[in-house]
């Protein structure tokens, strides 16, 4: 704890920690000090003067913002002479500025014009000399417009980049008088700036502000600004939407609430477009001849219900299964399972965690217990090591990497394992560069290296890890082979990188591991984070602050979908199916016979598929999924679904898969849902409903309810969310404490078993969640990947993610913002590969494996090694998954996306 | 020489940018800094495109235009400018057919002025490229550039 | 009477300032080699009785400095950074040493890096001193070469590195905190005060700042004793200065002299008095952030204190004479449009200040109401010197304030004849 000590600040005796800054206790305690360039989410500036004060034992006037507050000090912040300077100070900055105000934002600059009464030309000493500059106006970039003559240069722009961002797009240009704002070379739009806004929020005045639908709005008209989640990534970023005459016309940053802190990516917050697009479905749709026709919600309600009942009569009840969803609420995928399990009476619930980290999930359960992240997001910010895998986390969670780049800031140190570059890099110590497939080879090269320099946690192994020295044995045994010379010669990553990369981990007082789709999507995902795993446990880098595994997250609720039992093998909290005793607990809270309770693993998302090909799923029930772009091996997919006998699909968008349907029922978007999702660092968050929903589309608990009525099994009826959750918290442990009321104000991280818990930052902290507490290690061997190249197929495929669109697309590519930055699908080749194959940059090609093909445009890029091709998944005119294979991990049965042999054309 | 060989010369710290640039600037026979060099110096230091332009753009020496053989560094500061530097100005304008900032069509001649090159006596003076030139008046600048059209 | 006392420049003339053997010859790196013979903590004392202040313009106490960086923190890295940035119109009294004497400020250097504990060295100069850094770089060499430089230093435990670093054409960066972020490879502003340089300077590590001429005395202190120094000068103005004369002189130039010397003694001794038989009309003290003085003050003692007393400031050393023809007005001008053009642009106050001051001066020229210009002028100086961040912003008062005292009927005057043109 820090030191308290008494200052006074005009007369008034205020407490506070030692060396805290003065600006802010001052403005904490109502005495409004003006200021512009001092923001408190930025490091001190010093630049627009307004916050000079006299502070007691010290010559001439000091700026407030700059001081960290001492015991005894006397301050005095308002006097007549503080008072004339101030006054002087704003009337020289409204003679450099330029006035003209389109009431689109707020404007702190001219609010305190107005408090020193110079709204008045009249009452101004200094002639206007803004003019004199022509200070230019950079229009470039798809989303701000940046006008200098507006700009009243308080660096808060700069920083927001640098600081909260770690961007680096902007500096000021020129000097003096004649400085202004740019970014990169002076063109915006040119520069590395990626959209995030985070200069539009903290910019004062109007010199920074926001294209999309900026002369919609004005200001004094907003009825009203809700506090929801992001529905994009994992992350869940509390956003805050404004809405004017029923159109969401903004999104910004809600300061002060975790995990962003205000902070938003460009999806969070130019992302909302979809919500109020013109291609939202309305009405339910029923195939009829092959064509959709509209339909009413008791027609096709009625077909469905009959439909499902029919299959079951005819096929059994194993015949039908559902894909839930990772972007609906916890409320909704809660529903939904439940459905499921009640209604059609099997386990046959999945949605797209399979596709993900469904082998990252089933290492960390087997080994340590829980397959959710064992740290909060403000850690990536504190830790000393941060080990990243296959994760290009800049993109896919792109404020998580804000908190990385303020660590490494402070000197964390960053070290990169992925075969290809990320943006990360540029902040990392280290990147070892492995070939696709050969991670495991390379972790256990690192473990032996561990062992061999002595840099294992031995009280950690004897007293945490199950069977204590004995399991160590054996997982020494089993890495002997991978000498730093073997080991390099299967990854190729030099030995001396590989070995210093370990000794950093190792020695590092706490260390912690984002791992991501690069390990987790391949045939041996599991085994990939078994051996990460193992590292970790020897290491003793888990089971403490700081320290331990984190899966960032990909959809906004990959994490609540399964926590509240979208899962084959799980009811809600994790609680195995199999097992009699918790099926009873189940059926009691549920009101249902526990016999009518399967105790059959339901079937996976890629075996769903399997079993329609297969004529054994004869009807399936789609939630806010979309198979046809997500699941590998589409033309198999494709097959599979057309010999399906109905498919209901309730989404908020025709997809690609919506062609499939029977049915296809209008839901509602997140922005007009209540709810929750957990994000990533098992955060329950709320979801707040913004605006109505369009047409007639309902909620997605609501529809699903209204199905089991019709098929006369009927569940518990809820009539709102809150209900659902309470609900929900008496099933999942893990949610025990939690409630609508408590997460009012900001969200609360699971494990929180009871109503005064306050929520878990770090799990593991005093055991393991395995049956007897103990870490287990699974010393796993490098096996070739069945995936080689050939004369046929010289180049091996990787695909993933990008900043600036998401998923499948559905969402974000209905964002002009976004499309702004990247809507063309294209590969990445490396320049030799490009020279030999005399491929030039950006022509069109084709790409082909033995599983299909894909046209798309080449761009040469040193990012990816030789030999191997990158491509970014989300766009549905070139699907990746058009080439990769459905060949499963045996554990987890999740499909290698990363890793797909393929050849070039010419197009 | 090639800014590759000049980068490979310091170590990738960002504190040696202000040294990179002069080198860069000095060794390209227009005297400025294209783009696509900045680039690279971007990417050799891992700085973002801004924080190069922003020191760039700061320091008065150095341009991201193309300039002449020969800069002209005119001091402006108030003691030349006392003794009389603004008439020199007029000169080099009238002999140069240029204004200041601006390079002579045979890409021989940029004008520009300076602050106090330390240089002060009790006429004005100049620098062109490395050469310092003190005691100007009107007559002696005509011989100087004769001499340097000449060279 | 024109008799120089020669510290800074004792080697002026006598050595070829690319060779080494000279400098050794003439008694060079000897003091280093006692020095090192010395604990640090005494040279930190030598330095303090000298009573040696600094000779970039503020006249700091040296000795104090160096004793802060040392005991800034135990055991971490520190850092000496020579100013060479050398910026202040009139003042050339550092390329003159660095020119004609180099070896004499590495040797000035290593002693105080050996006082303060630090290891590493960088001499900021600006771009445009291209033959001072030729020398520089030469001398540099040639000490690595005979161990003057780098690992044990003459055979003891003691290694100092030094690197010379440019400027690119500003005159902020002189100033000691704007000096480090530019040594940093970043745009000229300068930082908050505190934390001073000698807590948190250079990467954040404790840095001496010292100038080119302050540094160039340490050698002789340390060879011939403290007292020796402080027997020269007055009482809290000790040993030498280099002036640098210029304006409507016969003899432009740097002369090194006693401290206490009177201006009168400088303009009309050294600088031989006033060019084509015209009269003196005043002289600007210290450059462009230094202050104006008239006849009146042809007696002052060149000395930091007595001429504070008397509302005036020795700077730099710089000595701007002006005759009865020069305009003051468009003098003034001149330094106005000087702070202009090398304000920063962080702080409101001066960036704004700076412009509208200038938009003053040529309102001066084209409005009645004179008296009133000049006093809104002289406000706004004054609200720019109360408020600006750094001391650029709060040097203009300076040369105003000192300008309206001794001149303020010339200005005005001078302001009509423009405009009658
Ligand atoms: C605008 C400005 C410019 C300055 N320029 C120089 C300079 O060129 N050389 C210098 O030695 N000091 C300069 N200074 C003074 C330095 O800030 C600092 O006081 C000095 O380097 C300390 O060294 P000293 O104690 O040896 O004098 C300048 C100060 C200001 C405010
Ligand atoms: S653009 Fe806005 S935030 Fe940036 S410096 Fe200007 S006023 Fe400040
Ligand atoms: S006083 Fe002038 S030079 Fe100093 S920070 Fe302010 S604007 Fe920059
Ligand atoms: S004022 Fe021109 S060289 Fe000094």
């Amino acid at each position: 704890m820090s030191e308290l000590v008494t200052i006074t600040i005009d007369g008034k005796q205020l407490t506070a920690e030692k060396g805290t800054n003065l600006l802010q206790i001052a403005k904490n305690n109502g005495i409004n000090i003006p200021s512009l360039c001092y923001h408190k989410k930025l490091s001190p500036t010093g630049a627009c003067r307004l916050c000079l004060v006299k502070i007691d034992g010290t010559n001439g006037l000091t700026a407030s913002c700059t001081v960290q507050i001492k015991e005894g000090m006397n301050v005095i912040a308002f006097d007549e002479e503080l008072e004339t300077i101030r006054k002087y100070l704003l009337d020289y900055l409204v003679s450099e500025h330029n006035e003209a105000n389109d009431e689109t934002y707020n404007d702190e600059f001219k609010d305190l014009l107005k408090r020193y009464d110079l709204i008045n030309t009249e009452n101004r000493k200094f002639p206007s000399v803004w003019k004199l500059f022509n200070y230019p106006t950079d229009d470039s970039s798809p989303v701000l417009t940046y006008d200098a003559s507006k700009c009243i240069k308080c660096f808060r722009c700069i920083k927001a980049c640098n600081e909260v961002q770690g961007k680096n797009v902007l500096s000021f240009t020129d000097r003096g008088i004649s400085s202004y704002i740019i970014g990169g070379f002076g063109v915006w739009g040119e520069s590395e700036c990626d959209g995030c806004g985070e200069c539009i929020q903290l910019c004062p005045t109007g010199a920074i502000v926001e294209k999309p639908h900026r002369t919609e709005i004005n200001i004094n008209k907003i009825d009203r600004k809700v506090k929801t989640t992001c529905p994009y990534c994992g992350v869940g970023c509390q956003i805050e939407l404004f809405v004017q005459d029923e159109k969401i016309v903004r999104s910004i940053g809600v300061d002060g609430l975790m995990p962003n802190d205000g902070r938003l990516c460009i999806k969070g917050r130019f992302g909302y477009d979809f919500i109020q697009s013109k291609e939202r479905l309305t009405s339910p749709l029923i195939k009829k001849n092959g064509r959709f026709e509209e339909a009413t919600w008791d027609e096709a309600l009625d077909l469905i219900a009959f439909k499902f009942n029919e299959v079951i009569e005819k096929h059994g009840n194993d015949a039908l299964a559902g894909y839930s969803s990772a972007k609906c609420t916890n409320e909704d995928n809660y529903i939904f399972q439940k459905f499921i399990r009640t209604v059609f009476g099997n386990n046959n619930v999945d949605y797209c965690t399979r596709l993900c980290h469904a082998s990252t999930v089933t290492a960390m359960l087997r080994s340590i217990g829980d397959g959710a992240g064992s740290n909060s997001i403000e850690d990536f910010e504190t830790t000393d090591c941060l080990l990243v895998t296959g994760n290009n986390i800049i993109e896919t969670h792109p404020i998580t990497a804000t908190y990385i780049k303020r660590g490494v800031a402070r000197g964390m140190q960053v070290i990169i394992i992925d075969p290809k570059w990320t943006p990360l890099v540029k902040y990392a110590k280290l990147w070892l560069q492995p070939r696709l497939g050969t991670d495991v080879a390379l972790l256990n090269g690192m473990i032996r290296h561990i062992i061999h320099t002595d840099l294992i946690n031995k009280q950690f192994i004897e007293t945490k890890i199950d069977r204590g020295w004995e399991a160590f044995e054996e997982l020494k045994i089993l890495t002997e082979k991978y000498t730093p010379e073997l080991t390099e010669e299967i990854t190729g990553v030099p030995k001396d990188k590989m070995m210093e990369a370990a000794s950093i981990y190792a020695k590092s007082p706490t260390s912690m591991i984002a791992t991501g789709m690069g390990m987790s999507q391949q045939v041996t995902g599991t085994n990939n984070v078994f051996s990460i795993i193992n590292m970790m446990l020897i290491c003793g880098q888990i089971a403490k602050e700081r320290a331990g595994i984190d899966p960032p997250r990909g959809q906004n609720n990959v994490q609540g979908a399964t926590d509240v039992g979208a899962s084959p093998i799980n009811y809600p909290g994790y609680i195995p199916i199999g097992n009699e005793e918790n099926r009873r607990k189940v059926a009691n809270i549920w009101g249902v016979p526990f016999e009518s309770l399967s105790s059959k693993p339901g079937l996976t998302t890629v075996e769903i598929a399997k079993a329609a090909y297969d004529g054994k799923i004869k009807a399936l029930y789609i939630m806010g999924e979309n198979p046809m772009v997500t699941d590998p091996n589409l033309n198999h997919t494709k097959n599979a679904f057309e010999k399906l006998d109905f498919v209901v699909v309730q989404d908020i968008f025709h997809t690609e898969t919506t062609p499939y349907a029977d049915v296809i029922l209008p839901a509602a978007s997140f922005a007009e849902k209540n709810g929750t999702f957990v994000n990533s660092d098992r955060r329950v968050l709320r979801v707040r409903k913004v605006v109505e929903t369009p047409g007639s589309a309902r909620q997605d608990w609501q529809i699903i309810q209204e199905i089991a009525k019709r098929m006369k099994k009927p569940m518990t009826s809820f009539t709102n969310e809150s209900d659902i959750f309470d609900e929900i918290a008496s099933v999942t442990p893990m949610m025990a404490g939690i409630s609508y009321n408590r997460i009012e104000n900001g969200g609360i991280q699971w494990p929180c078993p009871d109503k005064s818990h306050p929520g878990t930052s770090t799990l593991f902290i005093e055991k393991f969640n395995t049956p007897n507490g103990k870490g287990k290690l699974n010393p796993v061997d490098y096996v070739a990947q069945n995936e080689k190249t050939s004369k046929e197929y010289p180049f091996l495929l990787n695909s993933g993610r990008i900043l600036f669109q998401y998923h499948s697309a559905t969402l974000s590519r209905k964002n002009d913002a976004l499309n702004a930055f990247a809507n063309e699908s294209y590969v990445l080749m490396h320049p030799n590969d490009a020279q030999k194959n005399k491929l030039t940059n950006g022509i069109k090609v084709k790409l082909i494996s033995p599983r299909g093909e894909l046209e798309t445009t080449l761009k040469i890029s040193e990012e990816v090694l030789e030999g191997e091709l990158f491509m970014p998944w989300h766009f549905s005119e070139s699907l990746v998954n058009n080439l990769t294979r459905d060949e499963l991990d045996p554990h987890s049965k999740i499909a290698p996306f990363k890793l797909s042999a393929c050849k070039v054309v010419i197009n | 020489m090639m800014t590759e060989e000049i980068l490979a010369k310091y170590k990738p710290q960002k504190d040696n940018l202000i040294q990179i640039l002069h080198e860069i600037q000095d060794a390209h026979h227009q005297q400025y800094l294209p783009e696509e060099e900045l680039i690279k110096i971007a990417k050799y230091l891992n700085m973002s495109m801004s924080s190069i332009y922003g020191v760039t753009s700061y320091y008065t020496m150095f341009s991201t235009k193309p300039r002449g053989k020969y800069i002209i560094r005119l001091c402006e500061s108030p003691i030349c400018d006392m003794l009389g530097s603004d008439k020199i100005a007029i000169k080099l304008k009238e002999i140069l057919k240029i204004n200041f900032n601006e390079t002579t069509s045979d890409g021989l001649f940029t004008l520009e002025s300076s602050e106090c090159l330390g240089l002060c006596g009790n006429k004005p003076s100049m620098m062109i490229n490395q050469r310092t030139y003190t005691g100007l008046n009107e007559d002696i600048i005509e011989l100087i550039i004769n001499d340097l059209r000449n060279e | 009477m024109k008799k120089e006392t020669r510290i800074a420049l004792k080697n002026l003339g006598k050595i070829n300032p690319e060779n080494i053997d000279d400098y050794l010859f003439h008694g060079g790196y000897q003091a280093i080699a006692v020095a090192l013979e010395m604990q640090p903590i005494t040279i930190i004392e030598e330095i303090e009785k000298s009573g040696l202040r600094g000779r970039g313009g503020a006249g700091f106490p040296t000795g104090i400095k160096n004793r802060f960086t040392s005991n800034s923190c135990n055991d971490c890295e520190r850092f000496v950074v020579c100013n060479a940035d050398e910026g202040e119109p009139g003042t050339f009294k550092d390329r003159i040493i660095m020119e004609n004497d180099p070896h004499l400020l590495l040797e000035g250097m290593l002693i105080s890096a050996y006082g303060i504990g630090a290891s590493k060295g960088y001499i900021y100069i600006r771009a445009e001193y291209y033959l001072s850094i030729d020398r520089l770089k030469k001398a540099i060499e040639s000490a690595y070469k005979r161990g003057y430089l780098g690992k044990n230093i003459m055979g003891s435990q003691f290694s100092f590195d030094l690197e010379i670093k440019l400027g690119a054409g500003s005159y902020l960066c002189g100033e000691e905190l704007t000096l480090i972020e530019s040594l940093e490879g970043k745009r000229g502003y300068p930082r908050i005060k505190p934390p001073f340089p000698a807590e948190k300077g250079l990467f954040g590590k404790p840095t001496l700042i010292n100038n080119v001429e302050t540094l160039s005395h340490f050698p002789s202190i340390i060879t011939n004793g403290a007292e020796w120094y402080s027997n020269m000068g007055t009482e809290k103005s000790k040993g030498t200065k280099i002036f640098t004369i210029s304006g409507n002189v016969n003899n432009p130039g740097f002369f090194e002299v006693e401290m206490g010397i009177s201006l009168h003694s400088l303009i009309y001794d050294f600088a031989e008095g006033i060019k084509d038989g015209k009269t003196f009309k005043g002289a600007l003290l210290g450059g462009a952030a230094g202050t104006f003085v008239d006849n009146s003050m042809l007696d002052a003692a060149m000395d930091y204190d007595k001429l504070k007393e008397r509302g005036a400031s020795l700077g730099s050393g710089a000595i701007i004479v002006f005759d009865e023809n020069q305009s003051i007005y468009d003098l003034l001008y001149s330094i106005l449009r000087f702070f202009k053009h090398e304000s920063c642009g962080k702080c409101v106050p001066c960036r704004i200040g700076t412009a509208q001051l200038l938009s003053l001066m040529d309102k001066l020229k084209n409005e009645e109401n004179k008296l009133e210009i000049i006093n809104e002028i002289l406000f706004q100086s004054e609200m720019m010197a109360k408020t600006s961040l750094c001391p650029l912003g709060q040097s203009p008062i300076l040369p105003v304030r000192s300008a309206i005292k001794y001149f303020e009927k010339e200005i005005i005057s001078q302001s009509i004849i423009v405009n009658n043109f």
